[in-house]
């Protein structure tokens, strides 16, 4: 790391580059996520709780659609009641998406639970990625090591085909 | 990330290809088996068709369902504990639903005939944004009380996804069956007996049973 | 019965040539090669002129039943009807099973017939020779798909006279037209960049040089995979009435997965031409691209998982399936075989380098393509062994694209400047200290326009950051080379980079900050919703001869009128809903009418969404496309794929030989 050569009078271009300027930048930024996540969305409105709800449910009488896309009549019943059962005030979302999949059965549910069977659709995603940093971990370290390597016969054979394809080629 | 050669073994250099020789073939053989056995799922997979009768109500007590009729009473169908009910959801744009509506209007006049054991039948407006199913009713007067189903709250209730659909529930007020397509008097009376049979068998609830 | 299916004979006739080409072309290449006879291989491209001319015939012949309804055919019975307008009586054809795969054949037969031409002077090479080959063999299997379960020319019922015409949302609008064809251009382009690896296995000749032979290809069928993509949202988005672009559906998900495995492909074949590594990597893609495109037609056409796009269940399916299957095998077999060959000469000296961030790129979109299938196959999987029938949908795939999405929009802002072999934290620092002050200003100005939530404004903030590394890497290239500085693969991806940024984007900002509200509108009443007021205008009907409706004109900000519709397709008794919206700059305004409404009618209930950013969507779409023509063009430098950067060099100081000049912006 070269970081402690001797300051020569830079342009303020490469001064504002050094690291107080990366520092401000972070400061920008983690008070602006702060500032962003943590204050009021405003209040939802009945529809768009409706529409919220609706995208989690399956419309029982369609082929992979949700409440929410879906014009059949089913899914326009089942708007129809979740607008009044919201409009009633007392129920949360969930008890809501709860509601209709116990009338529905589990047709309607489009969400995999993370219970049971069905929390593997949940895990395999992670726990692929966690095969993937470590797969890139090994290969980086694997690499590093033979980068220092005496080519080999087979490496010199290797080399002398692509050439010999290369004066095929001109 | 030091810029500083490392001094490596040369012994340790030559190893490097040595160990990949050896990663590779379980590598392969994972890939192999993963897809393999995607591959056998896939061949059993069978055409989906999720239009069952299942119901997760059956057997289970029939939910609250107030409601007023056509003209204008009150309904509860908790009150009707004590004879059988037979729920029919109907939407008049429904081709199979207007075919069945005349061996309905038989069945009801059948199990009036019987009395008191006879069945009620309920008629349920399914989805009625325009008011055209309201208006079907108007127009052919039925002998039985027609429900108006406001907010879709006995339809979601019930889980009906398409019409017609038939609902029997016993005198205890626990939903036996569930029929998906449109019936004929004769088809109705033989569900409704069987059930009636089974009821009167021994269990209390009834067996349940579902139809397609 | 004979006399009557003129166009069923025809079109069986022409489909049976088309098969003996096919068969004929494969037979004698193989045998060219086998002996080694140059000038029989030579006169392999007849044959693919041949399978050309019956697939292009085949499909004019369906046509041509289509327009003169000739209901002699099922097809037509099924997809024909009088009153279908032209247009859509044309595009008629694709609406079905039958015919979706007549059009596979006619791309795929033109794809074989481009190879057989561009290549004429080298059909003698092995290497090509056994390209076409696996071309033929492809054509051989869709030829035999619509000669048996996707038989289009099969003869109907006796006495039909009319049809129902397509579905009544495949004949409502003009991207009907475009999407499609545009979708299998890209999808059924993958064919070829699989075909030369195929090759490229065979012969052993698994240098870089079959890869320069068909990166164009693969950018040719990428950049169409990603327009049909996208004209596929946009289609949704006009036609289907609730406002959104994507659903995650199955047949959705089928195009998006080549998508993800040919993105990673065309960031990894860079480091093959250039380092010579990755060589397993870049087949193992391209194979599985192909063979993601048989699957997802196999999981979506076969009936075995319900979308709202399926068509209706053939006997395809074990087809299809078997085809993925020898895919998988002979794939599979011929890289273990050749395993030896590929092993890479070099080897990535650092995460922090160029190749180092195409491997991240790669594992990226590899692991998520493993989820989009995951999510895809899910149900299958639990009913197989449990015999339970669940559903993934759209909230589970939302909930694993937001970490993808912003890990990816990271790397666009870092990879860019990153120098190949090895970069120091110091040029990182320098290099990367403007672009991303462009990701604060990005992030800041949203949030003093009141934007909120965590995901989103770190997402607008690494969009900045990928935007200003991208558009660093362009100014320096244009303030050197002018206007070509806009050419060539690294510089044309750039501007693709701007585009996938500006879809990102508007993706975020569409699905984060959409509202809508039911409102209730009487004639000459105002109402107003998030900032806009409407008016209703009048409640009209409307009838034509297949279908009658009702709509309600709506004044938006006293300017101009609206009408979304509900549209009753006589011949399908179902209800089409039609929004209307007004596009603009910031946000889109959606309406659509509630059911319920008739003609003459003082009040309509009308659902109102504010989308804003939806037209970025589009427009970063265009700049995508125009980036990968842009990249399709050969750029300043022209190296040898065999000069050696992939030879031992000393570790030490890298002095950044390849990349840009340390010039600070």
């Amino acid at each position: 790391m070269s970081t402690a050569t001797a300051p020569a009078p830079a342009p303020l271009n490469r001064k504002l580059k050094r690291w107080p300027g990366w520092v401000v930048l972070l400061g920008v930024v983690i008070v602006a996520l702060l500032i962003g996540s943590t204050r009021s969305t405003g209040p939802l409105t009945d529809e768009d709780r409706l529409d919220g709800i609706a995208q989690h449910i399956a419309c029982p009488e369609c082929e992979g659609e949700s409440v929410y896309e879906s014009q059949s009549p089913a899914a326009q019943n089942i708007r129809i009641q979740i607008k009044s059962l919201i409009s009633q005030g007392t129920f949360s979302d969930d008890q809501i998406i709860a509601y209709v999949e116990t009338n529905f059965g589990t047709k309607t549910q489009l969400v995999p639970k993370a219970t049971g069977f069905d929390a593997v659709v949940w895990a395999l995603p992670v726990f692929a990625g966690v095969c993937a940093i470590a797969g890139l971990t090994v290969a980086f370290r694997r690499w590093r090591s033979a980068a220092d390597t005496v080519p080999t016969e087979a490496d010199r054979a290797i080399v002398d085909a692509a050439l010999a394809e290369q004066d095929d080629e001109h | 990330m030091s810029d500083a050669p490392t001094l490596v073994e040369p012994a340790a250099g030559g190893d490097a290809p040595a160990r990949s020789r050896r990663v590779a073939p379980i590598i392969v053989l994972v890939v192999t088996l993963v897809i393999a056995g995607f591959f056998v799922i896939l061949v059993r997979a069978k055409p989906d068709s999720s239009d069952t009768a299942y119901s997760p109500l059956i057997g289970k007590p029939a939910p609250a369902v107030q409601a007023m009729t056509l003209d204008g009473k009150a309904f509860d169908l908790q009150h009707r504990k004590g004879s059988w009910v037979v729920l029919n959801f109907f939407n008049a744009t429904c081709g199979p639903c207007v075919q069945e509506h005349p061996e309905l209007v038989k069945f009801a006049a059948d199990q009036k005939a019987l009395g008191g054991s006879g069945a009620e039948l309920y008629s349920v407006v399914w989805n009625d944004l325009d008011g055209g199913t309201a208006d079907f009713f108007r127009t052919n007067k039925v002998s039985w009380p027609v429900l108006i189903d406001k907010d879709a709250n006995i339809a979601v209730k019930f889980g009906v996804a398409k019409v017609p659909e038939t609902w029997i529930i016993d005198p205890n007020g626990y939903v036996v069956r569930r029929v998906i397509s449109n019936l004929t008097d004769d088809e109705l009376t033989r569900y409704l007996s069987i059930d009636q049979a089974i009821s009167a068998g021994g269990a209390a609830n009834g067996t349940p049973t579902a139809t397609s | 019965m004979l006399g009557a299916t003129v166009n069923g004979t025809l079109g069986h006739s022409v489909l049976l040539v088309g098969l003996i080409c096919a068969t004929f072309g494969a037979l004698a290449t193989v045998y060219g090669i086998r002996t080694g006879d140059s000038r029989l291989l030579r006169t392999t491209q007849r044959y693919a002129f041949g399978v050309a001319l019956a697939g292009v015939a085949a499909f004019g012949v369906m046509e041509r039943a289509l327009v003169d309804r000739d209901f002699t055919l099922a097809y037509v019975q099924q997809v024909g009807s009088a009153d279908t307008p032209f247009l859509f009586n044309i595009t008629a054809i694709w609406s079905a099973l039958e015919g979706s795969i007549l059009l596979w054949l006619l791309i795929l037969v033109g794809y074989t017939a481009v190879i057989a031409r561009r290549f004429r002077k080298r059909l003698a090479d092995p290497l090509v020779a056994w390209a076409l080959v696996v071309m033929f063999v492809v054509c051989i299997f869709f030829f035999v798909l619509t000669l048996g379960p996707a038989d289009a020319f099969r003869a109907g019922a006796i006495g039909v006279t009319k049809g129902t015409g397509p579905n009544p949302l495949l004949q409502n609008h003009i991207l009907v037209l475009f999407h499609p064809p545009i979708l299998y251009l890209g999808y059924v382009g993958m064919t070829v960049p699989f075909a030369f690896a195929i090759a490229a296995l065979i012969t052993g000749r698994v240098g870089e040089r079959w890869l320069t032979e068909t990166r164009r290809f693969a950018l040719f069928a990428w950049g169409f995979l990603t327009i049909g993509i996208l004209l596929g949202g946009w289609w949704s988005y006009e036609v289907l009435g609730w406002s959104g672009v994507w659903g995650w559906d199955p047949v959705e998900n089928a195009s998006l997965l080549p998508w993800l495995t040919g993105t990673a492909y065309i960031h990894s074949v860079l480091v093959q031409e250039r380092r010579g590594m990755l060589r397993v990597w870049n087949l193992t893609l391209l194979v599985s691209t192909f063979a993601l495109t048989i699957l997802g037609t196999f999981l979506t056409r076969s009936g075995v998982i319900k979308s709202v796009h399926a068509f209706s269940n053939g006997t395809i399916g074990p087809y299809l399936l078997s085809f993925f299957g020898i895919v998988a095998v002979v794939s599979l077999g011929l890289i273990a075989w050749r395993g030896d060959r590929l092993r890479s000469p070099g080897a990535i000296d650092s995460p922090m380098s160029r190749e180092g961030a195409f491997l991240a790129n790669n594992v990226l979109f590899t692991v998520f393509a493993f989820v989009v299938l995951l999510g895809t196959v899910f149900p299958l999987i639990v009913e197989a062994l449990q015999n339970r029938t669940i559903k993934v949908g759209s909230p589970y795939f939302e909930s694993m694209v937001v970490p993808f999405g912003l890990v990816l929009l990271f790397l666009m802002a870092v990879a860019p400047v990153l120098p190949w072999r090895k970069a120091s934290t110091e040029l990182l620092r320098d290099r990367l200290f403007w672009p991303a002050w462009v990701g604060v200003i990005a992030m800041v100005v949203p949030l003093v326009f009141g934007a909120t939530g965590f995901a989103a404004l770190l997402a607008f903030g690494l969009g900045g950051f990928a935007a200003g590394a991208a558009s660093r890497q362009l100014i320096l290239a244009t303030r050197r080379q002018g206007l070509r500085g806009l050419v060539g693969r690294a510089n044309g991806g750039m501007v693709v980079h701007i585009g996938v940024i500006i879809v990102a984007v508007a993706l975020v900002a569409s699905t984060t900050y959409t509202h809508s509200s039911v409102i209730e509108l009487t004639v000459g009443k105002q109402a107003s919703y998030g900032g806009h007021t409407f008016e209703l205008v009048a409640v009209e009907g409307f009838t034509t001869a297949r279908s009658n409706g009702v709509r309600a004109k709506v004044r938006v900000d006293n300017a101009k009128d609206y009408s979304p519709a509900i549209t009753t397709y006589t011949a399908f008794g179902s209800n089409v809903p039609t929004p209307s919206v007004r596009n603009g700059v910031l946000d889109d305004i959606y309406l659509t009418i509630e059911p319920g409404a008739a003609p003459g009618d003082k009040t309509a209930t009308i659902k109102v969404f504010i989308k804003p950013l939806v037209v970025w969507l589009w427009i970063g779409g265009l700049l995508m496309v125009v980036g990968t023509g842009l990249s399709g063009f050969p750029g300043k430098r022209r190296r040898r794929p065999t000069d050696p950067t992939s030879a031992p060099i000393p570790i030490g100081p890298d002095p950044d030989p390849v990349s840009e000049e340390p010039v600070s912006v």
